[in-house]
This record gives C-alpha cells, structure tokens and sequence, in this order.
C-alpha cells in the first residue's frame, strides 16, 4: 500500500455516532429544526468535527454502542471539499500515537490487513472523541449551562484547555 | 394686566389618574413646555381647557367633539374606573389657577360618577352627576379664597382668561393654524380686522350717513315736486337715475355671486393644492420608504448570513478557528515526521548496505581523481592517472565516465518497506498548512468578529429607526389627508384641480367686467345727478340741497374712511407678520424673501412668500405654511395697539415643523404672548437617557424657557393600570 492507497482507503470510511446522540447533533446542526434556540453548525460533519476536538481537549474518549445502535455519515473524503481542513485533523490524529497504539515506521512494514485495523482503530478514534465531545455538550445542553449567544462554541472551545498541553 | 395661568390640575381626568394634588402642573410666565409622548396625556391636557371653555371634550378617535355630559364615562381614568365598586362613586375633575393683577381665581369643573354595572367602560354601567362650576376669587392681599355665586361673574371670569373673540389665536391644535388663517376667505381676513380695530364703528356710521342721505334725497325730492309745475326733462332724468341705480344694485349683486364663486373656486383650489402636495408627499416617502426596505433587507440579510456563518470560521483555513489550542499537536506532529524520516533513512541505508555492500560503499583506491580533475580527463581524453589517451569510445573513456556517474548508480529507487507511508505524513504537513501558522491569530480574529457583528449591528437598528420614522411621517401624512373625500385618485385631484383654476379665472373675468360696468353705472349716475341738480328749479329752499350734498359727502367719506383703516391694518399687519416670520425662520435656510398680502379680486388676500424679484418661493414645506400662518397669528395679536393680555395654549403647534423652525418657535413666542403653554412630543425621545432630544436638553438650558415638563406613561401596563406621570424638569 502506498501513500495514496493509505489515504483513499482512509478517507473512504464514514465514521458513525450513536443514535442516542441525534438530538444533541440536531440541536446544533442546521440538519435539525430551523427555528434554533442556540448557536448552530452547518451540516452534520462540523459540529462532528468540532466534538471531536472538544473531546481531544478534554481528553474523553467514549466508545460507542455496539453497532447497531450506530449510524454512519459521509465519509471523511467529502467532509468540507476542496479544504485541507482534514489534512489538519489527520495530523491531530496521528500525533495520538500512544491512543492508537502505533509506531509511524511500523506501518510501513506491516502487511494490508494489519494496517487495515490501523486505519479502523485511527476511525474508532475519531468517533470516540467525537462521542466523547458530544456527550459533554449533551451535559451543557441538558443542564442549562450553555451561553445562548453567537460566539458560544468559540468561548466554550477557547475555555476549554487542551489537555495535551 | 394678562391673565397668567399659575396652575391646572386633574382628578382621574383620562390618564391623569388621583387627586388635584398628585397631578398638578405650576406654570409662570413666559414660555412653559410640556414635552410627552404620542398617548402620555397632550390632548388630555388640551381637552381640560376645551372643557373649561366650552364644556365639550375632543375624541381623539374620531376628532369630534362631544358635550363633557355625555362623554364622561370615557373621561374618567380608566384605573380609577376599575377601583370603584358598584354602587360606590368616583369623582372626575379639572382645577385652574390663575390670576390677573390683582386678583386670583380658581376654577374647578367635575363631575360624580357612580357605578350601576358591571362592564368598565359601559356607557350605562355609570350614572353621571354633573357640579356646578366652582369659581373663587382672592386678591393677591387676602390669600384665602371666596366663592363667587353670581352665575354670569363666573362665566366672565373663564371668559377672561382668554377672551372669546381671541381663542382662536390663542388656544388652539396644530392643524388648526391651517384653518383659522385663511385670508383667501375674505370673511376671515374681515374677522382678524375687526378683533383689532374699530372698523365695526365705521361701517355703522356708514350705514347711519346712508340713511341721512337717502332721507335728504327724498327731500329734496319731494320739494322739487311741489314746488316746480311741471319739467319733463327733470322727472325723466329722476327716473333715469332710479333705474340707473336699480341696474347699479344688480350689478353689485352680480358682482357679490361672482366673488363668492371666486372664493369658493379659491378654498377648493388651496385644499387640492394641499391634498396634491400630500399625494406627492405620500408617494415619495412611499418611494422612500420601499428603497430603505430593500436595503434593510439586503443588510438584515447580510446580518443573519454573518451570524450563521460565524461558526463556519472553524473550519475555513482563513480563519482557522478549529486549530486554537493545537499548537502543540502540531509541534509534536513535526517532531513525529522528524523521527520518522530519520528512521526510515537509517533503515534504507541499512538495507542498501547488507543487500547491496559493494554498490553502497564504492571506494576508490588511493590517487583516484576527484569530481573537477575526472571531468577534464573525460573532456580532453587522457587519463592523468596513467597518462595515457583515453579516446571517446574506447574502454578508458568509458570507464571515466562510469566513475563520474557512479554516485547516480546507488541512487536507484527501489522498495525497502512495504508500504511507503512517507508521502502521506509529508503531504498531510504541506497540504495543512493553513491551519498551522494562526494560532497566534485566532483570538484577534474572533475580536474583530465580534466588531464586525456589532457594525452590521449597528447599521441594522440605524436602518431600522431611520424607517420607523419613514414609516411615522407616512402616517401622520394620512391623518392629514383623511379630511378630503373621494379625492383620493391623483387624475382625479389634477382634474379637479385644473377645474377649480378655470373657474377662478373665469369668476376673476366676470369680476372685472362687473366692476367695469359697475363704474361706468357710478358714473352715468354722477352725471344724471348733476343734470338733474342742473334741471332742479332754482326756487327750492337752500336747506335741501345742502343737507343733500352733506349726506352725499359724508357717505363717501366715510366709505373712503372705512377703506383706509381696513388698507392700513392690513398693511400694519403685514409688517408685523414680516418680523415674526423673520425671526421664525432664523434658523432656517430660506432667507431673503418676504411675506406679501396680495389683494385677491374677491377682497381677500392671498398670502405669498415671494423673493426680490417678486418671484413665489417654490418647494414650501407643509411646516413652512403652517409657520407662514402662525407669523400672521402672531402678527394678528402683536397688531393690537394695546399689550395682548392672554396666555397661548397650543397643542402640538410644531408636529409639521422642521428642528430649525421648532427653535425659532421657542424664542419668538414670548415677543408676543405674555405667557404659553406648549405641548409638544417633538422633544421627546424614548431612547435617550434624559429622554429629550438636543434642541429639548438646549431649552431646559435657555433662560427663555422658565417650565418644562415631561410626561411619561408605562406603556408595559394593561389600559387599566395605566397613569401619566407628571415629571418637572425646570
């Protein structure tokens, strides 16, 4: 596998979220209702996106239910089009070497279907973040405790110190 | 001495809800302000002097005018209203104070209402006693009041606050200045004379001279039968001159219906001239108002994208919201691609050198040429080494030119991993550049969202306001143009309009010939008087003909008498308006030109504001006409050889004025009244601090102003609880 095979058949998976969390990515996605009370997302994979840093921040990683209490989206490839903004996240991700359990180097000499499992265990890294991050904005959420205003996820992500640092 | 209003207070009178002492304005001379919303109690204030005076009441509704009997439920406060239970009863009233030079008089009008049923505002639910007017008297010496009991002393002491002849100059609504001056009725320029002069006594001595002379005609009549036999010639010119003045009669009698036509066919005119410049108005603060619609939305539009986008800063490279706080993920990453770029090249090398050991490490053997003395040997074909000739082609030169390409030979790209991964963490650092370099950034950038938000903001709320205020002149624009009926089509008005200009000119063509024929009569009549004087037998005693030619003389000079005192008012009248008006308009932009009283045909005057050159000042404003009008009020009152000895109540005078014009209001009115009382909603503004606007702040500064009140109204509050709060501010 090359470099280019490495990405497309990365980039070719769709991450998923529990069903339990639709409400929470409703509330906050121009998906869900247009009359909004708070501060929303465009499509599903921007607030997706942002839980999921939230949750590197905050260092809360959240497996997911067994998988038919799952539901998948758009794949990675097509999260925000001719952006390098997933170029970005991916750095984020690799860095995570002790999460994900692997040595750069390493990859290069394993055989396809290990580094298959990589490329699964980089995506169940990406979902349980992002389940980790929606489930603290479910906490704000359900307990009242988020800013009603415009700049909300900005101030909350500002505040929000990144645990890796 | 004036009459000088000192106070006036309210008991549960509309809005002005509790008793005499809680709702009670303190007034001085000169000039007193009462500032207050559309609602906070302007009309209410007005409709307390429409009841002194005239025990009526105006319904702000409908703008009629109803008997304060059978108004009443709807004058009492409503919150009053609610607090009286049934069978209880609860009292409505209007307390004034003020005084003359010497004396004080208090007047006190109300009215007892009881409740008889359930529903508030029920006319049936109350039963209405009316009180006697209350009216004390006091002199400045003896500070208690008595009461006066003689019905017709009360009614002269209300009278005398403003006298009922000069109400109309000095007790009135804004729009009313349009209507009470109307000197193109000639009824009205006569009315405004007459309040000022003595010309009612001349057109009684006229009437009286008439007689005389009729009388000594007739006489001299009969004495000329009696004492001549007969003289055809003289009885034909009498009877000659009879008919001449039953024609003279009738011409005047024509001319009279030809300039009541004029003057009708004038007002339809003056209203329609109004009315159109309202439909012009109308339509371009319509135009207005749609083109600030459109660019509110545009903006508004612009706000609501920028809002929504906010949020998409995170993900957008140029702004790069999303990498705040990965600093040292990126650190790390660059850390990370360092080691493995570092292992993977040790790895190559080792791999090179156990597969490959001789290709990896080519050493020369000792004198080798370096990279500079292998390339001339290879150019000149000899070998320094050995020194011998090394041909292009032979084996000697081939050699030399594998040993110069020898380091190209290791350098063969070949897999010594399995998957070359080195690409993709190398272009994942290349491809994420822009999210790499804003850290330092981001904070600023979210500042200046912010500021940017508050601009659109901003521009928002000014739009917004600027077309409330569109929207508020629109309306008031409406009111106005409600009074005319069925004129609301535009070719409708255009052709009535050019139907009342055809008959002025056609009425203005009769006038003149009229007059013509009414002079050439007047003259026939003079001649045929003097034949007949000519033909009168010479025996008539001397007495009849002088006594005639005396009466004769006396008519006509009182005629030419009367003319020139109404002349002369009118000219004083003139001047008078001219220096108000001046100072009216000191602050405004139109300046050089003057007020002109024009005699029209019927015998009225029009009222132009012309330049130097005789030319009308085009493009006045509604505002200026009413300024126009009110300079002649003043003008009207300041005339008076004596000093005007009343107080002006004016309701909301300035609603059509520019800012310009309301200061140049304020100062001039003490030149004329003593004292007044003005209501205004114009210095108010609901957003600022102190609740008045610039020019309000200024007033409350200037020594001119000596009170100044502000009314409020909690709106928030239900009907019911509403009450006016009175607040002095000066």
């Amino acid at each position: 596998m090359n470099s280019q095979e490495f990405r497309n058949n990365l980039l070719l998976k769709r991450p998923r979220y529990a069903v339990s969390r639709i409400p929470v990515l409703d509330a906050f996605s121009e998906k869900g209702s247009k009359s909004a009370d708070y501060s929303r997302f465009g499509p599903y994979y921007e607030i997706y996106i942002y839980a999921m840093m939230l949750g590197i921040k905050k260092k809360q990683r959240l497996p997911l239910p067994p998988r038919d209490l799952t539901k998948d989206f758009i794949e990675m490839g097509k999260w925000k089009r001719d952006s390098s903004l997933i170029d970005f996240l991916l750095m984020v991700i690799f860095t995570q070497t002790d999460n994900l359990q692997i040595d750069w180097n390493e990859l290069e000499d394993m055989g396809q279907e290990d580094l298959n499992k990589v490329i699964s265990s980089v995506v169940n890294l990406i979902e349980e973040y992002a389940n980790g991050g929606l489930a603290y904005l479910e906490e704000l959420w359900e307990n009242g405790k988020l800013d009603n205003s415009h700049y909300m996820f900005i101030d909350l992500y500002n505040t929000s110190s990144n645990n890796d640092n | 001495m004036a009459s000088i209003i000192n106070s006036i207070s309210f008991k549960n009178f509309f809005n002005y809800y509790g008793d005499y002492d809680t709702t009670r304005y303190d007034f001085e001379e000169g000039v007193n302000i009462v500032v207050a919303d559309n609602g906070a109690g302007k009309s209410k204030f007005f409709n307390a002097f429409l009841w002194l005076f005239y025990d009526t009441v105006l319904n702000s509704d409908d703008k009629r005018t109803y008997p304060v009997k059978d108004f009443a439920v709807k004058i009492i406060s409503d919150k009053a209203k609610n607090e009286t239970l049934m069978g209880d009863s609860v009292e409505t009233g209007i307390k004034l104070e003020y005084s003359t030079g010497r004396y004080k008089f208090q007047i006190v009008k109300s009215f007892i209402a009881t409740r008889i049923g359930e529903k508030l505002s029920d006319f049936d639910s109350w039963q209405i006693t009316l009180n006697d007017v209350e009216v004390d008297k006091t002199d400045h010496v003896l500070p208690k009041y008595k009461p006066i009991y003689d019905a017709e002393e009360k009614h002269r002491v209300i009278n005398q606050l403003i006298l009922p002849t000069l109400r109309q100059y000095s007790f009135f609504q804004g729009e009313e200045v349009d209507k009470m001056i109307d000197f193109t009725k000639k009824s009205s320029i006569e009315d405004a004379v007459r309040t000022l002069t003595n010309i009612s006594k001349y057109e009684d001595i006229a009437k009286i001279v008439q007689d005389i002379s009729n009388k000594a005609y007739n006489d001299l009549n009969k004495q000329t039968k009696s004492t001549s036999d007969h003289n055809d010639r003289l009885e034909s010119a009498i009877e000659l001159k009879k008919s001449l003045e039953i024609q003279l009669e009738q011409e005047n009698e024509k001319l009279n219906i030809q300039k009541e036509l004029y003057e009708t066919a004038e007002q339809e005119k003056n209203d329609l001239e109004q009315n159109f410049a309202n439909a012009e108005k109308r339509k371009e603060l319509d135009d207005k108002i749609s083109q600030k619609s459109r660019v509110l939305r545009g903006v508004k539009e612009d706000y609501d994208n920028f809002l929504e986008g906010i949020n998409s800063r995170f993900f957008d490279g140029g702004f790069s919201w999303i990498s705040l706080g990965f600093e040292r993920s990126v650190v790390d990453f660059k850390d990370k691609i360092k080691d493995f770029r570092q292992k993977r090249y040790e790895k190559r090398a080792l791999l090179n050198a156990t597969e490959n050991p001789n290709d990896y490490f080519t050493i020369l053997p000792s004198d080798s040429p370096d990279a500079v003395t292998l390339e001339q040997m290879i150019e000149s074909e000899h070998c320094h080494v050995c020194n011998r000739s090394a041909e292009k082609g032979s084996d000697a030169h081939n050699y030399l030119l594998k040993l110069k390409n020898r380091p190209n030979e290791t350098d063969s790209t070949r897999d010594f991993v399995k998957n070359d991964l080195e690409d993709f963490f190398g272009n994942l650092q290349i491809n994420a550049s822009p999210f790499l370099n804003k850290f330092e950034a981001i904070p600023q950038s979210v500042l200046r969202t912010r500021e940017k938000e508050l601009e659109l903001k901003k521009r928002l709320d000014k739009l917004n306001s600027e077309l409330k205020t569109l929207k508020a002149r629109r309306k008031d624009i409406l009111i106005a143009g409600t009074e005319s009926e069925g004129a609301d089509n535009a070719s409708d008005i255009i052709n009535q309009y050019k139907g009342s200009i055809r008959r002025i000119e056609q009425a203005s063509g009769r006038i003149e010939r009229l007059q013509n024929n009414i002079s050439e009569l007047k003259t026939k009549i003079t001649n045929t008087d003097k034949e007949i004087t000519s033909l009168r037998p010479k025996d008539i005693p001397e007495g009849y003909t002088v006594s005639y030619e005396i009466t004769q003389d006396l008519v006509e000079a009182t005629n030419k008498a009367q003319a020139r005192v109404f002349d002369k008012m009118v000219s004083l009248l003139e001047s008078h308006a001219n220096e108000h008006f001046e100072s009216l308009i000191k602050y405004n932009d139109i300046k050089g030109g003057v007020l002109s009283f024009e005699k029209t045909p019927s015998g009225g005057i029009s009222l132009d504001y012309i330049d130097e050159l005789g030319n009308d000042v085009s493009g006045a404003s509604e505002g200026f006409q009413r300024m126009k009008k009110f300079a002649v009020v003043m003008a009207i009152i300041s005339a008076n050889t004596s000093q005007y000895n009343y107080p002006l109540l004016a309701d909301a005078p300035l609603s059509a004025f520019g800012k310009a014009f309301n200061k140049g209001f304020f100062e001039a009115i003490p030149d004329v009244f003593p004292q007044s009382i003005i209501l205004v909603k114009d210095l108010y503004d609901k957003d600022l601090d102190g609740k008045l606007t610039d020019l309000g702040q200024k007033l409350l500064e200037s020594n001119t102003i000596r009170t100044l009140y502000l009314n409020e109204v909690d709106e928030e509050l239900p009907q019911i609880e509403r009450t006016t709060k009175i607040e002095r501010r000066k």
